[in-house]
């Protein structure tokens, strides 16, 4: 199907009478994904939003449950939604997450109602960024995987592709003309010519991680890392999060926020005992848990290579480096 | 080319320290990973000191490695660094007979902001220095920009460019700027109090609560923050925009007497909120009250530490 | 969809004793509010809850009460922040909520047909009391060998559980030792580190388990001694603690290694803990 771009707005509106609409807006030089409420507000000059848009299913402070007593009222928010633009990498980071919320024994309504209620729209990247390595870590610009529906830039319009049943369903009711094969070719072209310069070997990674946990590399890794949650907060795979109550006297709800583990706090003990108790444990943490432990459970790494830690990093402290100075150690 | 040059004098006396071992290690800048970036970095051996470079992206503020430790270390500093340094050591944080400081006057460094707005958000590709201009490179977009045009607000007013306190200089001084009239706190100040309290949910609605402001602020080293504290509770963690306001508040209480106005908090944040509003509204009050500047002088106290008989006293209700 | 496993079971603080002299241990015992809330929590021994103050917050605390044990909840904490403060000062018929039951139990299973040794240090006893009155039952004593328990605190005082061991004292089924750090008034009992009395004790390793449960340091000079009795790293169980808030393996903080303490422990075998990086 096609659709032109002057229309999208329109097309938006549309959307934004049935579900919730999330779309990337423009904030100063940055954009973010938004809830919308006109069409218009979307912006799609941007390679990709400053944070992930897995705030839409897990936001980064949602309340529980509110309580007075012990009288609980669950806060569970079952309204469609759809997620408009979002890229393959961070269609995929979802499809990561889905191995953290719904385990072999538990799962987290908070977060499975809003994935099952919420139509991912995705947006090729035609033009991905220096900092993009996505192709590195099982995704790819023009990747499906994850997306109900995939649109592609060919220029004065967007070439409009239904991915699975649900996407099917969404666009029969948009009232699109077919695609013509002209437009199906440029976005063949534009899909071949989208190239992704940054290439992260990862071959001999896992091993290296199998077995460095107490190697002197960790010692110079972290050095220049503030141990902020830039990092952790602008990853489209970090799930870590910290439940707190907020209330006065026995009134008041209990929320959810993300957390990092870059902070000290994340892994304090009451008694005083830390197991982390530097940075320097802290960075590995994450380098493990990322690229060993999410791989030893679930098989994948819990990186898409979108880059937003790279570009959000105060010191410039770069993943991919971090992985070939491992690999290299 | 001056830029290289001093690189050059950096490197080489690097090298020399660590070769004569009169310092274990030297903290400093390399090249970063992304065009227009430097990155801090640690070198022990005297054949690293060539990964060492200055140009007009080393915008970190070094002192922030420098507190209590155990070795004796060399640092790169600019004249913001040297006023934090000073500032930590009248804390007695960094014990000044194991620092060695490379003092590099500084005309200022790059706003990564601002490149991006002259970029209207593409990625910078590419970047080379040609004079005072910087020609920026992005997908279909070459443009020359003049260097200064891209510094930091803070640069802009900065007047102590040429470090205070040094062991070593390397280059010329860089000539002094006129008297810093606060221009932009002096804008805040004529809001009204409904404006005030808008501009800041503005500016803190963007707040992500990462906490990189705290951490890229040398000042900032208590082992527990006020924000961890869960008894009693002085600020929620979770992101709502007053809770937001008050946790950059108190931090800027805190450091009240103790900013340098290096422009670190303002530069780490990744969601580019306005935090010098903030922190310079406290640098001009404690500037007026206490006729003040945190880090300029060795021999000062920092201001909140002491007082004297004839400290101003408006919030008193005088006869 | 399962019931919300963040949605704590409101359940009433009917006893708020203190446990230990220096007060800083209590023992709560909480009551299911129903028999439906009770079939909703089926637990063994070892297993832990989130203990859910309204206004405050929430805590993991292992179980010590036994499933043996119907009708109510037993836990024993001490003061150390927030949470354990607002139980500290709770008045009995307070509601609380209880999330649970979470991770993993003693092996209970594989513990049929063998001699047990349990070694308890300081207020890490409280899930053994699960464990031990679990095997105690009638139904249940005659599954295990021989139960031997050692368990020391720095002074009588510090001992939790009193009614419990003089009821074990006088069993002949069970083999109780007590000690104390340094002698102390009136208190006719061994004196000893318990690394020193598991040496003197000398339990055999022949068809045996043994479940430690203490502090780090407790653990790092007993471990040697069991060693020395011939228990290998699979014949050694523990339970771990870290800092925990969802339970449910979902939130990230309390792993050691690939490991959630929450969901794949907090009971591991002394051979799974070798394969694991030395976090916790």
């Amino acid at each position: 199907m096609i659709i032109a771009k002057n229309a999208l707005p329109g097309l938006l509106d549309k959307l934004i009478a049935e579900y919730e609409v999330y779309a990337p807006v423009k904030e100063g030089t940055y954009s973010l994904y938004k809830q919308i409420c006109q069409g218009n507000e979307a912006y799609f000059g941007y390679l990709n939003s400053k944070t992930p848009p897995k705030g839409i299913l897990f936001p980064q402070s949602e309340k529980l449950f509110s309580y007075s007593g012990a009288q609980m009222e669950e806060c569970i928010d079952s309204k469609k939604k759809v997620a408009f633009g979002i890229r393959p990498c961070d269609a995929r980071s979802l499809l990561l997450m889905d191995n953290v919320f719904k385990n072999d024994q538990y799962t987290d309504p908070y977060y499975m109602n809003r994935r099952e209620n919420t139509l991912l729209v995705g947006m090729a990247c035609s033009d991905p960024a220096p900092t993009c390595f996505c192709t590195s870590m099982g995704s790819g610009p023009f990747d499906k995987n994850g997306l109900d529906v995939l649109l592609t830039d060919i220029g004065a319009e967007y070439l409009v592709e239904e991915v699975s049943a649900k996407g099917k369903e969404l666009m029969a009711k948009m009232g699109l003309s077919a695609a013509g094969d002209s437009q199906k070719a440029a976005a063949a072209k534009a899909k071949e010519s989208a190239e992704v310069s940054c290439r992260v070997s990862t071959d001999a990674l896992k091993a290296k991680l199998d077995g460095n946990f107490y190697d002197p590399i960790w010692d110079s890794i972290h050095e220049k890392c503030l141990g902020c949650g830039s990092c952790t907060y602008s990853c489209p795979t970090c799930h870590c999060f910290d439940i707190v109550d907020e209330a006065k006297d026995c009134n008041g709800c209990r929320v959810r926020n993300w957390d990092s583990c870059m902070f000290p706090l994340f892994t304090l003990h009451g008694s005083g005992h830390n197991p982390r108790t530097s940075g320097k444990e802290r960075m590995r943490q994450r380098v493990m848990h990322k690229f060993k432990y999410f791989v030893d459970r679930y098989n994948d790494m819990a990186c898409v290579g979108c880059g937003r830690c790279i570009k959000n990093c105060p010191v410039n402290l770069d993943i991919r480096e971090v992985l070939s100075d491992i690999q290299g150690s | 080319m001056r830029m290289q040059k001093l690189a050059s004098a950096i490197q080489d006396a690097a090298k020399k320290l660590l070769e004569e071992k009169k310092v274990d290690l030297v903290v400093g800048f390399s090249r970063g990973s992304l065009p227009l970036r430097s990155t801090p970095c640690f070198i022990r051996k005297p054949e690293d000191a060539a990964k060492l470079t200055w140009d007009c992206s080393c915008e970190n503020n070094l002192a922030n490695y420098l507190r209590r430790r155990q070795d004796r270390v060399a640092v790169v500093a600019k004249g913001c660094d040297a006023r934090s340094i000073v500032a930590l050591i009248n804390e007695n944080q960094i014990d000044r007979n194991n620092l060695y400081i490379i003092g590099v006057p500084c005309s200022g460094m790059v706003d990564r902001v601002k490149v991006d707005a002259a970029l209207e958000g593409k990625d910078l590709i590419d970047v080379e220095e040609k004079g005072d201009t910087l020609v920026l490179k992005a997908k279909g977009v070459t443009m020359e920009v003049k260097t200064g045009d891209l510094m930091h607000d803070t640069c802009k007013v900065c007047r102590y460019g040429n470090p205070v306190v040094y062991d070593m200089m390397i280059g010329d001084p860089v000539p002094a700027k006129p008297e810093d009239n606060f221009a932009d706190v002096a804008a805040f100040e004529d809001l009204s109090p409904a404006e005030r309290r808008a501009a800041l949910a503005a500016e803190f609605s963007k707040c992500i609560r990462c906490y990189a402001c705290r951490n890229a602020c040398p000042m900032c080293y208590c082992t527990e923050c006020f924000v961890d504290c869960s008894a009693p509770v002085w600020v929620n963690k979770s992101t709502g925009t007053d809770d937001n306001i008050m946790f950059q508040a108190g931090r800027v209480f805190h450091s009240a007497g103790r900013c340098a106005d290096c422009g670190a908090c303002d530069r780490a944040c990744p969601m580019g909120i306005n935090l010098r509003g903030m922190t310079r509204k406290m640098v001009k009050e404690v500037k007026e009250l206490f006729g003040y500047e945190t880090g300029v002088n060795l021999d000062d106290k920092p201001a909140l530490a002491e007082f004297k008989a004839d400290d101003p006293q408006p919030f008193l209700v005088k006869e | 969809m399962q019931r919300n496993p963040y949605l704590p079971l409101p359940m009433k603080l009917v006893k708020n004793y203190t446990e230990t002299e220096d007060k800083l241990i209590h023992t709560f015992t909480f009551q299911f509010m129903s028999e439906e809330d009770e079939k909703s929590f089926p637990y063994m021994p070892g297993q832990f809850a989130e203990i859910c103050v309204f206004g405050k917050g929430e805590a993991p605390f292992g179980i010590a009460s036994s499933p043996t044990e119907p009708g109510f909840l037993k836990f024993s904490v001490a003061k150390v922040g927030v949470v354990s403060t607002a139980l500290h000062l709770m008045e009995e018929g307070t509601m609380v909520g209880v999330r649970g039951p979470l991770g993993n139990y003693y092996p209970v299973e594989q513990m049929k047909g063998k001699d047990i040794v349990i070694i308890g240090g300081g207020f890490a006893f409280t899930t053994l009391r699960s464990l031990i009155n679990y095997m105690l039952k009638p139904d249940h004593r005659g599954d295990y060998g021989k139960i031997t328990v050692i368990y020391g605190a720095r002074n009588p005082g510090l001992l939790l559980y009193k009614d419990e061991r003089d009821d074990w004292s006088r069993r002949s089924d069970i083999d109780l030792i007590c000690t104390i750090d340094r002698p102390a008034e009136g208190w006719t009992g061994k004196v000893g580190f318990i690394p020193t009395v598991t040496k003197e004790v000398a339990p055999s390793s022949e068809n045996s388990l043994a479940i430690i449960c203490g502090p780090p340091v407790m653990i790092k000079f007993t471990q040697p001694e069991l060693e020395a009795c011939g228990f290998k790293p699979d014949q050694m169980i523990m339970s771990l603690e870290n800092r925990m808030k969802c339970g449910i393996g979902m939130c990230g903080r309390c792993n050691v290694g690939n490991k959630y303490v929450c969901k794949d422990g907090p009971v591991f075998t002394r051979a799974e803990l070798n394969q694991l990086p030395n976090e916790y």
